[in-house]
Parts: structure tokens; sequence; C-alpha cells
């Protein structure tokens, strides 16, 4: 099924997708698309950028079925179209890649794909076999096929989930936000995948809110901000900057400013320490380091090297296995998360489904370490203050919502993530622990929250800041040390190193001396 | 909770409705499948067993109190299956003290469930028993107990079918005002103290509470201690206020427990909505004897009728409470 090339610059590619007029108005009122139009042609990489909230993910679930429009209609490949379901969709060979993998953790790679194919057609698990060897060998990688899912990493399982919709059959591939969840390495080796699928003929829509992602691999942009359609473009023929300005709707710093603190004593020193996963893997494999107050030190790192396990140990969550934690010198080891936290610790996690207790309230999140500061006669629990408190988090941090009495369940990711982060920085602590703070924000919200975690230092908090973004760890450090496999393996002020310095280090290659 | 929940209190009030609905269309269907007159006989039940309104606070009473005891714990994220014997304890051990009088012998019947309740947390804290099974052997252990004790030294020595009576007896104001207090008390105690947050916290997602500094072994300990203690006290009341003697067979006190699961699924883990909740169940009940002696309806079909429309109107929210315990999606709670 090779496509013919296009011989001459008259011919018009081929159209594989058409949406027209589609407007999107949610059972809750919500318009979260105002008439879009939006064209793709065979073959291309087409970029869908907007910042979060703009519509993306909505205008995708309508082209792959799984919600209709409210008004509009859908053309694929040059036939009209209304899906009822995604199966109607994949029925045109549409197929939708999301944030969150929908495969069976403790099933094997071959298993999950065969469970999904045989569903909707008759083959046999050799057929399969054969077809999925034959795409690795065409696309030039390789997954082993009887592997759990839950044993590789995140990249692969991300390509997994691309060869499930391809052997199911599918010419035009969407991905929501395919890096958010990818180290740096592993999304260029996830371009690469792309660049290949497309000289295949396969058409792909990706969704981001990443520029640098925009220009480095698609070929045209389609830019949506607020539901509507504020530009389409050639990649070539508009700057990084003007993308920016259109999806955000004005001027953007992208990078925050520092401020010069006062530089205090040692607030946070970790010594020596050692630390366990749950499986009882080794992960923290003796770190020497100190957090000054007035001071931010970021750690930089792929993803699954020893951070997470570092910043619970720090924070109390973990045990440790050997080493010590100080606060203010003195010796936290053996103290519960309750106790520093009571000497001034904040942590912001980097999932929002440990930080954040879905089904109560904002105003019941909003004070959900900070307790004591709300609580009145015979502990009870004074909701004055806590309301206030939490709608100054809601002000300061822009959270949209209905009530601040309404379930943080029906926030979006973005809107939730606005709220931990607020919650934590606005309890003014003395040391602040952030893992990943600014992860699904967008560019005016990322600022924001970095703005915040400046001010916190300038006005003398110690910040320790765990990033797999490069430029948030360069644009907001006072020092960085770089994590590779439970180790310190590299240290300096930012100036020290440039991005692909960082990269090279992140990755593992230690440079020889 | 609080504000902001008009439209989820909508939202239930038709799904209440249409369980309603549901269920006396489905125990309508029961009745004439084995040849009844349907529509006769469920007013026969409505009719009469909403008649009494005395007879109808008492009967509920004990049930509130049951229905909280499964309310608190679920609240933290556990089953407590264990209302059933945390009610015999409560009973049984008020009963031993019916010489000392009733203020004495409530209360400790309220602390010996409150024992059985810590028991079940101490056995899933210490050992990782899971609270189901626990509460199940309890139930049964304490049944077989309760039937010995009663056998064995409080034998009426008349009536040898049953205890002997308690000697104060608890007033039908006194009984209405424990049952409308408890509900509130409990309600306070949840939505508006440290301890009620922490329990939902940690009812919420266990992890979140870790990260919180919630301890949940202390949680699970004190939510079960909650739980038993109402239990306790539904069992002394159901002594002290309802029957005053408790048979061999533990026929006045069987399945007050389980009714009580039932009666907080139908109120939506409002701990509020516990009372009218118990209310309706009581009235049923009641209404459904007089369904066996107007309409000479079999008891174990009564028994169907009255199964079919608690199950409607349970169902939906015990669903929700599943499925986010089971991790099939989120909601409930
Ligand atoms: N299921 C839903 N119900 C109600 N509103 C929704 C739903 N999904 C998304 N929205 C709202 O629609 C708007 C667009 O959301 P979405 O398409 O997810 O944006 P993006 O993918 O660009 O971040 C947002 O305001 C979001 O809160
Ligand atoms: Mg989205």
């Amino acid at each position: 099924m090779n496509p013919t090339p296009l011989s001459s610059n008259t011919t018009r590619p081929r159209q594989a997708v058409l949406m027209k007029g589609i407007t999107k108005v949610y059972p809750d009122g919500v318009i979260a698309l105002r008439d879009v139009d939006f064209e793709v042609y065979e073959g291309e990489i087409h970029a869908l950028l907007g910042e979060n909230g703009a519509g993306k993910t909505t205008l995708m679930r309508i082209l792959y079925g799984e919600i209709r429009p409210t008004r509009g209609e859908v053309w694929v490949w040059g036939e009209r179209v209304e899906f009822r379901s995604p199966r109607g969709a994949l029925a045109k060979g549409i197929s939708m890649v999301y944030q969150n993998f929908t495969l069976v953790p403790n099933f094997t790679v071959l298993d999950n794909i065969y469970l999904a194919v045989s569903s909707t057609m008759r083959v046999s698990r050799g057929e399969v076999v054969g077809r999925l060897q034959t795409l690795m060998g065409e696309l030039n990688f390789k997954i082993p096929l009887e592997a759990t899912v839950e044993e590789l990493p995140v990249g692969l399982q991300q390509k997994v989930e691309i060869l499930k919709a391809l052997v199911m059959g599918a010419r035009i591939l969407i991905l929501d936000e395919p890096t958010s969840v990818l180290s740096p390495l592993e999304s260029r080796a996830l371009f690469e995948l792309l660049r290949a699928l497309k000289a295949k003929g396969v058409t792909i829509i990706l969704i981001t809110h990443k520029l640098r992602e925009v220009k480095s691999v698609a070929d045209r942009v389609t830019v949506l901000r607020r539901g509507r359609v504020v530009g389409v473009f050639g990649v070539g023929e508009v700057s990084e900057r003007d993308l920016a300005r259109l999806m955000v709707g004005g001027d953007v710093v992208v990078e925050g400013r520092k401020l010069e603190g006062v530089r205090g004593g040692v607030a946070l020193r970790i010594e020596d320490l050692h630390v366990r996963d749950d499986r009882g893997l080794l992960r923290v494999k003796g770190v020497t380091f100190n957090v000054r107050y007035g001071e931010i030190v970021g750690i930089a790192g792929v993803q699954g090297s020893g951070q997470k396990e570092l910043l619970e140990a720090i924070v109390g969550l973990r045990p440790v296995e050997r080493g010590r934690v100080l606060i203010d010198g003195l010796d936290v080891t053996g103290y519960g998360v309750g106790e520093r936290r009571r000497m001034g610790l904040a942590y912001i996690p980097d999932s929002r489904v440990e930080g954040l207790a879905l089904t109560m309230s904002l105003t019941e999140n909003s004070i959900i370490g900070l307790l004591e500061r709300f609580l009145g006669r015979l502990n009870s629990i004074r909701w004055g203050l806590a309301e206030g408190y939490a709608s100054g988090v809601v002000r300061d941090f822009n959270v949209v919502h209905r009530s601040l009495w309404d379930p943080v369940l029906h926030l979006s990711g973005g809107n939730q993530q606005r709220l931990m982060v607020g919650r934590e920085i606005s309890a003014n602590p003395r040391i602040i622990v952030a893992h990943e703070p600014t992860q699904g924000l967008d560019i005016a919200s990322s600022n924001l929250v970095r703005s915040k975690l400046l001010e916190l230092k300038r006005r003398g908090s110690a910040v320790l800041l765990v990033s797999s973004e490069v430029d948030e760890i360069l644009g907001l450090s006072d020092r960085i040390l770089v994590m590779f496999d439970g180790r310190i393996v590299g240290e300096g002020a930012p100036g020290d190193f440039d991005e692909e310095k960082l990269g090279l280090l992140m990755g593992g290659f230690v440079e020889a001396r | 909770m609080r504000l902001g929940s008009l439209e989820n209190l909508r939202s239930q009030l038709v799904e209440v409705t249409l369980a309603l609905v549901v269920g006396f269309v489905g125990g309508a269907l029961a009745l004439t499948a084995f040849g009844y007159n349907a529509l006769e006989n469920i007013q026969v039940m409505i009719s009469y067993g909403f008649r009494d309104l005395g007879y109808l606070l008492l009967k509920s009473a004990p049930i509130v109190l049951t229905a909280l005891a499964f309310l608190v714990p679920l609240k933290a994220g556990l089953f407590n299956i264990g209302g059933e014997g945390q009610l015999y304890a409560g009973a049984i051990t008020a009963l031993f003290l019916s010489k000392i009088g009733f203020y004495l012998a409530i209360p400790a019947g309220a602390l010996a469930g409150l024992l059985v309740g810590v028991a079940i947390g101490l056995l899933r804290v210490v050992r990782g028993v899971n609270e189901v099974v626990s509460s199940i052997m309890f139930n049964w252990t304490l049944y077989y107990l309760s039937m010995f004790a009663i056998q064995r030294y409080l034998l009426d020595p008349v009536y040898t079918h049953q205890s002997i009576r308690v000697d104060r007896v608890l007033s039908l104001p006194e009984v209405v005002t424990i049952m409308l207090l408890s509900p509130l008390v409990v309600y306070l105690l949840l939505y508006n103290t440290e301890l009620g947050y922490r329990i939902r916290v940690a009812g919420s997602s266990s992890r979140v509470a870790r990260y919180a500094g919630v301890n949940l072994n202390i949680v699970t300990i004190q939510s079960m201690a909650i739980g038993g203690f109402l239990a306790g006290l539904g069992g002394a009341i159901q002594v002290y206020g309802v029957t005053t003697v408790v048979d061999t067979t533990l026929s006045s006190l069987y399945g007050l427990g389980f009714l009580g699961i039932g009666v907080a699924l139908i109120a939506r883990g409002n701990p509020l909505a516990v009372i009218p909740a118990a209310v309706l169940v009581s009235g049923l009940l009641i209404g459904s004897h007089w369904m066996e002696l107007r309409g000479r309806v079999a008891p174990e079909l009564a028994d169907v009728v009255i199964g079919v429309i608690i199950l409607a109107l349970s169902a939906p929210y015990a669903y929700r409470v599943l499925a986010s315990r089971m991790g099939w999606g989120v909601g409930g709670g």
C-alpha cells in the first residue's frame, strides 16, 4: 500500500481528514470548541498546538468517534462520516494513543496486542507475530514480545501502543501529548519513529503544547486557543516566537527570570543517603548534598534515576537504608512525614493522585498537610479559615473552579496541578521539595509556578527542585546536580552546563576527565 | 460535603425515587408470580408499616446505630461487616449488667462493641487480616457465644425460651433522643473534626493519606473502634429500649447489623440521611409482618419483597463504593 509519491507541485496532496465548523458544548455547559476547521493531508505529520484546555483533546476525541460534536461535519478520506464509537473510526483507519496507556500491565506485549486485535478481527497469534516482526523490521526497532508490559520503560510501552494501532490497521495515528511521559532521549527516539511512520505513508496528528516539538518533527501546524483556530502554517513559514504568541495570546517570557536573594545557612543536608524502592532495589546509592536558605538547587535527571526515592526519603515517606537527612542541622532521619512538615518542610509530589484526595473538595485539599493551622476548640476544623486559605490559593494560582466545595475530581488536570502546587507554596514553607512542579501545565501556568518558586527563594526559603525539563532546571537553579542511576554524576552552576552537556550527563555519558 | 452539592442532592433524590419505583414494582411482581394480590398487599404493608409512630421509631433506633457503625469505617475505606457481632456483644454485655441499671449497662455494652471493633482493626493492622474476613468470623463466634451466655447465665427461670428481663427500661423519648443525636454527633465528627478529616483522607486514598502524614494504622483502629462502639450501643438499646429480653435463638438481635449495612448504603453514606433510611426500612419490615398476617403471605415471600426493595435502593451506591474500592473507576466514598 505505497502511496504514489507526489510527482509535481501542482498536484494537491490527498486530504485525509477534514473537520468543518466543529462546535462542542459539554453537558456541563463548557464550550470547548467554537466553529473549528481542521484539515490534515495524507502522509504528513500535523501538529495540533495549544495550551492546556485549548480543546485539542476534545477535537481529537470527536475525530476518533469517542464523543460527538454539537455542530459540524467530519470528513475522512473525502467521505462524510458520523462515528458512533471508536470502532467506526478504526474501520476508517483512525487510531488514538492516549497520554495514559491502555495496556494491561501484567500481560506480555504480545498478549496485549493480540487482545486488542482479536477483538476487531479474526487473526491467529502467529499472524499477529508475523505482522509485528515485519513492522518492527521496517521501522527499525525491537521490542521483546514476551516481556510483560510493566517491565518495560515508558518509552517502549508507548511504542507498544503505536504497534498495536498499526497492527489494527491504523493509517491515521493520533498521539495525545506523547512526550509528556518521556525523557529527552526517549522523545528523540519517538520522533525518529514518527518520521519512519511518515515515510511509510502513515498520517500523524501530534497533539502538543511544546513549541520545540512542532519545529523539530511536524510538517504543518494548527494552533488552537480557547477553542478557536488562530492559525494554520507550514512549519517552515513560522517562528517559535510567533507560535508561542499565538498560542498564549500575548507576549510571553519563556524563561523564569532569576531573582537574587540572600544566601543563608544550610537548611537541608543529605548525607551518604542509600534508599531502596518498593521492590527492594537500591535506587539511591550514596548521595550527599546541601540546600541553603535562599537557594534553589536543581536536580536534573531522566525519570527513574532515583529522584523519586531520594525525595520520598527526604520528606519521610520512605525508609532510609543508610545515611542521614538533616533539617537545620537536626537529624530527622527517623521522623515521620507530619513531624517534618511541622518543621516547615513542604513537598510537591510528581503525581496528583498522590497529592490530592480526588473525592474531597478544593477546600479540604487545600489544608491537607497543614491541618494543625486550621484547628479550633476540641480539634474541630475552622472551615471559615480553611475556605479563606483555599480561596487565596485558587486566586493566586488561577485555579478555575465552580465551587470551593466541589470535589477536586471535577477539575481539569492543569487546575488540579495548580491547586496542589499552590497549596504547598502558599503555606510559605521554609523548605520546599518540588518534583516536576510544572508537569502538565501550559507555558503561562508553568511560568507562574516558576516565578512563585523564585519568589519563595527570594524571601529566603530553601528550594529543592527535581525536573526532567532541562530548561526549567537551567532557568531556575542556582546550583545544579545531575543524577544518574542513583548517584550524583555532575554538579555545578547553571553557567557550567549547556543543554547538550546536561543531556549527555542525564543520559549517563559521564565525561572523562 | 457542605455547600455546593445541591445538584448532587437532586441527582441522588432522582436515583432514590427511581430505585423505590423499581423496588416496589419488583416486589409486586414477586407477589403476583406467587398468586397474591400485589396491590392490596403492598397497600397493607405501607399503611400498617407506618401507622404506629412510636413503635416505628423504636424499631428504627438500633438500625440507625448499626448503620452508623458501618458508615464510619466505610469513610476510612474499611468494610465493617462486623456490626452484627458487635451488636451481639453490646446486647449481651448490657444484659449481664442489668442489675446495676442502664446508666452503666448501656455504656458497657457500647464499650464491648468497641473492643470487638478494635480487635478487628488490630488483626488488620498487625497481622494483615482483611477486615471482612475477620468480621465474618467474629460474627459467628459471637453469635454462638451469646447463645451460650443466655442459656448458661441469663436464662429466665420461668420462661426458659428467653433471658431474664432487664430491670429498667429506656423510655421512648430517651430512645428517640439517642437515635437523633447519634447521627448528628457522627456527622460533626466526620466533617468538622481533625479525626474525621483524617478518616476521610484515609478513605479517599491510602497514598494521599501517607503523603498527608496520616497514620493509616491508627485511623484503621480508631474508625473500627467508633464503628464497634456504635453497634454495641445499638445492641444495648435494642435490649433496654425495644425487646427488654433476648430469646435463646437471638431472633430479636439477628440481622440488625446486616440491616444497618443496607440502611447506610440507602443513605448514600450520609450520616444524617441514615435516620429517614432507617425509618423507611423499619416501616417496610413492620408492614411486611402485617402482610403476612392480613394477606396470609408466606413469611419467606414477604422477606423477598422487602429484600428486593432494599436491594434496589442500595445497589447503585453499593456499586459505586465497590467500584472505587476495587479501582474500577472513580466515585462513591
Ligand atoms: N468531559 C468533559 N466535560 C466537561 N468539560 C470538559 C470535558 N473534557 C474537557 N472539558 C473542558 O473542555 C475544555 C477543553 O479541554 P481539552 O479538550 O481537554 O483541552 P486540551 O486537550 O487542549 O488541554 C477545557 O476547558 C476542559 O475543562
Ligand atoms: Mg489534552
